[in-house]
């Protein structure tokens, strides 16, 4: 078992690149991928788990980076709001999100992309209570909400997987 | 989809809207300078009481700790006047002798990374003499310690008073003794917390003797004026920049933290990122949890003959922006209605509490779910449907909505029927459920300001805005370059928007009280006429007549079809080789919009538009848990010229759903002091699952009838303040009971019904 101060090299693989990070075992995923690799575009509020800001995904699942260790990434891939993108064209779901007006300040915004991604991508037709139900653990404070529904709505029918 | 020279009114896309879902839109949370250090503070644990020692030792010697800084480092840093406000300068940057309230930063330690400077800030011990704390309004009313003990009490009503204001007209006692029937009730608002999602954030860096800030803030030039003042500079010594904010709803106007991080980038003779956590922004600044005393008299027509408020705010350990709050309570709790007899106080009142400030709607929605409650149990109580009531006595176009202002500018009964309609007012609700409506007025813009905006035409035929208007989210970027492409005739997409800089960026008063479309969108629009103006005249110098055109990229296409370059026609008009196209320059103007000022006006500037939301619920109640369910709500904004309609709904909606918050269930809630739920864990924020049922209905009343750009009024605040009466009513109407105190939560409710069931009703 390694203390919290130990360090470790890790290879993981952040939105198609395999990366070599020097971390230590207490560090978060989301300070790895901001600090480190200067992915900023992962933000950071409640630092507990609820506000969902810090989405981003592993192996593909949605989870929250302010508490997931950088370690347990060991050897997977994780995909960051800047990932999305293919080069200057953007995913459906970033267009969707622009032309449903559904960033205001936008600071929810890279945390809604990353768990609507993976929400289209487990269910490509969700009902409105499933929506609801993977939202649950995201939260616009500028209220947002119906056009970011409206954008996952619009999004679906040519979202890739 | 956007037509060239047709932008405003249209869905154009927001110009940040790219940056912000690719993730590359930078906040000042996520900048990083050369040789940076990290901050981090130590906060009190007492909530009043005199510090007798900080040992800072431990920290210091921690490895990778530049330096530790308490209150008393202020002087020795050169600090010429360390406290700061709105009116009432009573905040220091660190207290070196009473804390005021549990949270309060008494110490910081600066180091190599945040988390040595969050581990080093653990070791630091505060030791302070306990003074018995001041919890409620009315035990710091009383006075048995005082708050700020070298400040007098602002008011004759009790110690510990901040400020206190009053409006008056008429004989209210006197009017309210003749009365033929007088509702009296006491409402009550919780405190609540703005949760921008991106905690506050301050960058400082000091170059030689100038000052580089970089803020999340929503008042740069304010900031800059209070760092000159405090840390005795020149103001061109100080340059604030604000990179994109991830949200301020008030809580990041007025100075902050920067005068804190200045302080520490000095000591560390390094630049400082002071980064809070949300739980530190929890005990930073809130809205101010308030009392509401209030007595309104009818005569025996339902004529309102006088109304009589007493607000009690309580502002918490220091004024911020509480005399503005309270000021504007006292001014709108009389309502839009035409009442002869007023008598209007309000008192923002120190408590050893988390200090409360601005927050979206200022005290309005305070005042208003006193005056609309009231509104709504006087026409009940008259027999007479809410809605008809409203129609009768509402303020009609061009009344008083205060002696002396301006007169209303708003079709107050056509906005309220659109509510209505939207829950289908005239269709009865089945058993179990209810409907209510509520009409909400705030005077709007904000106070004596100046608002000033530079347009840029380039020699390539873009364009570039600069303004002090601070991209909190609310979109106003969007709408200065809609208007600058609407006055160049250009697509507003070859038009960018510059984020504030106080070294760079006109002058602007500051992000508030709705007033940048209005006031700052007015110079926007001078300016780019201005640049339009100058565009003609070359033209019509050089062609020899006055022609009509648009400009299509980088040409300019003149009414007859025929075009040209207009780099071409500045080198021909400038006088300079087209080769040289650099050389060129842009065609540029700079612009402003001052208020107005009145003698006459009670708040010296008369109100530069009405700021209207009226606001219609249709609920279900569940009469064995008490829950309640919004399953409509429409919010009706009266905007009078939406600019951008999308954002400008978003606004609207987004400021509705945020009242979902303190209508339902939020609430910061203490304990001897302390906030027992500042964290997300604890505190409940609206989610996507709390929309209403039906969803969330927006309607815009566009009469164009503001006195902003196009006839656009002020908007963003209006969806706020009318929710709570509202719902409250439509509560009344499902199930019979009346609640004077915010929020509605379940056990509120639940309780409410069972005293209605074990108490006889009167019969
Ligand atoms: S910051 Fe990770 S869930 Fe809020
Ligand atoms: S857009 Fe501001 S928090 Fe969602």
């Amino acid at each position: 078992m390694l203390g919290k101060d130990d360090r470790i090299e890790i290879t993981v693989t952040v939105n198609g690149e395999s990366q070599v990070v020097d971390v230590a075992s207490s560090d978060l995923l989301i300070d790895v991928l901001r600090e480190q690799l200067h992915l900023t575009g992962t933000k950071r509020s409640c630092d507990l788990q609820i506000c969902g800001t810090c989405t981003v995904l592993v192996d593909g699942k949605a989870v929250s980076s302010c508490t997931t260790l950088a370690v347990e990434t060991e050897n997977r891939e994780v995909r960051t709001v800047e990932g999305l993108a293919d080069g200057e064209t953007l995913h459906p779901l970033q267009q969707a999100f622009i032309d449903e007006f559904a960033s205001q300040c936008g600071f929810c915004t890279p945390g809604f992309l990353m768990t609507a991604f993976a929400l289209l991508d487990e269910v490509s037709r969700p009902t409105p209570e499933e929506v609801h139900r993977y939202l649950e653990g995201n939260v616009c404070r500028c209220g947002s909400y119906t056009n970011i529904l409206n954008a996952i709505e619009r999004a679906q029918p040519t979202t890739e997987r | 989809m956007t037509t060239t020279g047709h932008s405003i009114g249209k869905a154009v896309p927001r110009p940040d809207a790219f940056a912000k879902v690719t993730g590359r839109a930078q906040y000042s949370s996520d900048i990083t300078l050369p040789r940076m250090t990290h901050a981090a503070l130590v906060r009190s644990t007492s909530s009043h009481g005199r510090i007798t020692n900080i040992d800072t030792a431990q920290a210091e010697a921690v490895a990778g700790v530049v330096c530790v800084v308490t209150g008393r480092d202020m002087a020795e840093l050169g600090v010429v006047d360390r406290h700061y406000g709105l009116t009432v300068l009573d905040q220091p940057i660190l207290s070196d002798d009473l804390v005021r309230y549990s949270g309060e930063a008494v110490a910081a330690v600066v180091a190599e990374t945040a988390q040595i400077a969050g581990e080093a800030a653990t070791l630091v011990e505060v030791s302070v003499d306990p003074i018995e704390p001041m919890l409620t309004v009315d035990q710091a009313l009383e006075g048995a310690t005082l708050v700020h003990p070298e400040r007098e009490s602002a008011g004759s009503d009790g110690a510990n008073i901040a400020a206190y204001y009053e409006f008056a007209d008429g004989d209210v006692e006197a009017a309210l003794a003749g009365a033929h029937y007088v509702h009296e009730a006491v409402f009550r608002f919780p405190m609540v917390a703005h949760y921008a999602m991106e905690p506050h954030c301050c960058i400082a860096a000091w170059n030689g003797t100038d000052l580089d800030v970089i803020a999340g803030t929503q008042q740069p030039f304010k900031v800059r004026s209070d760092l000159a003042r405090m840390f005795g500079l020149q103001q061109n010594q100080v340059r604030v920049r604000v990179p994109y904010v991830g949200g301020g709803y008030g809580g990041k106007l007025l100075s902050k933290y920067e005068p804190l991080t200045v302080a520490l980038a000095w000591k560390a003779k390094r630049p400082v990122k002071l980064l809070l956590s949300a739980d530190e922004s929890f005990r930073t600044i809130s809205r101010h949890g308030s009392v509401v005393t209030m007595r309104t008299g009818v005569d025996a027509d339902g004529n309102i003959v006088a109304r009589d408020t007493r607000v009690i705010l309580d502002t918490g350990a220091y004024a911020d922006k509480g005399p503005g709050v309270a000021k504007k309570a006292a001014y709108r709790a009389k309502g839009p209605y035409d009442i002869p007899h007023f008598r209007s106080v309000a008192m923002a009142v120190y408590t050893n509490k988390v200090p409360a400030g601005a927050f979206r709607g200022y005290s309005t929605p305070q005042v208003v779910w006193a005056g609309e409650s009231a509104i709504n149990e006087i026409a009940d109580h008259l027999g007479i449907d809410p809605l008809q009531y409203r129609r009768d006595h509402l303020l009609e176009r061009g009344g008083d909505f205060m002696p002396s202002d301006t007169p209303m500018d708003a079709d107050l009964v056509g906005g309220l029927q659109l509510a209505a309609d939207g829950v289908r007012w005239a269709v009865p609700a089945p058993e179990g459920r209810g409907k209510g409506l509520a009409t909400g007025v705030k005077d709007g813009g904000g106070g004596p300001s100046r608002a000033e905006a530079e347009v840029r035409l380039l020699a390539d035929g873009s364009a570039e805005v600069l303004t002090g208007t601070s991209e909190i989210g609310q979109g106003a970027h969007a709408v200065y370059t809609q208007i600058v492409a609407e006055e160049l005739r250009c697509d507003p997409a070859r038009v960018t928007p510059r984020l504030p800089d106080t070294a760079t960026s006109p002058f602007d008063h500051g992000t508030e009280a709705s007033r940048s479309t209005v006031l700052v969108g007015n110079a926007v629009r001078k300016a780019a006429m201005s640049v339009a103006d100058q565009l003609g005249e070359m033209v019509e110098r050089l062609l020899g007549t006055r022609r009509d055109f648009v400009i299509e990229e980088h040409r300019l296409v003149f009414d007859d079809g025929s075009d040209a370059v207009l780099a071409e026609l500045m080198a021909r008009d400038r006088n300079l080789p087209v080769t040289h196209e650099f050389e060129l320059g842009p065609i540029v103007s700079l612009s402003y919009h001052d208020t107005l000022v009145s003698g006459k006006a009670p708040l010296g500037t008369p109100s530069n538009f009405y700021e209207v939301g009226h606001g219609a619920a249709e609920v279900d109640v569940d009469r064995e848990t008490g829950r309640v369910e919004l399953i409509r709500y429409t919010s009706v904004a009266d905007v009078g010229k939406a600019l951008n309609p999308q954002t400008c709904a978003a606004q609207d909606e987004g400021a509705a759903i945020m009242a979902i918050g303190h209508t339902f269930f939020e609430e910061m809630v203490f304990e001897n002091g302390e906030l027992l739920n500042g964290n997300l864990a604890e505190y409940r924020l609206p989610l996507a699952a709390d929309l209403p049922r039906e969803g969330m209905g927006v309607e815009l009343l566009e009469n164009e009838d503001g006195p902003g750009p196009y006839g656009a009024k002020g908007a963003g605040e209006a969806g706020i303040i009318s929710m709570a009466p509202a719902v409250a009513e439509a509560v009344y109407q499902a199930c019979g009971v009346r609640i004077h105190d915010l929020p509605l939560n379940p056990q509120r409710v639940w309780r409410a019904l069972n005293e209605a069931t074990t108490q006889p009703g009167p019969d």
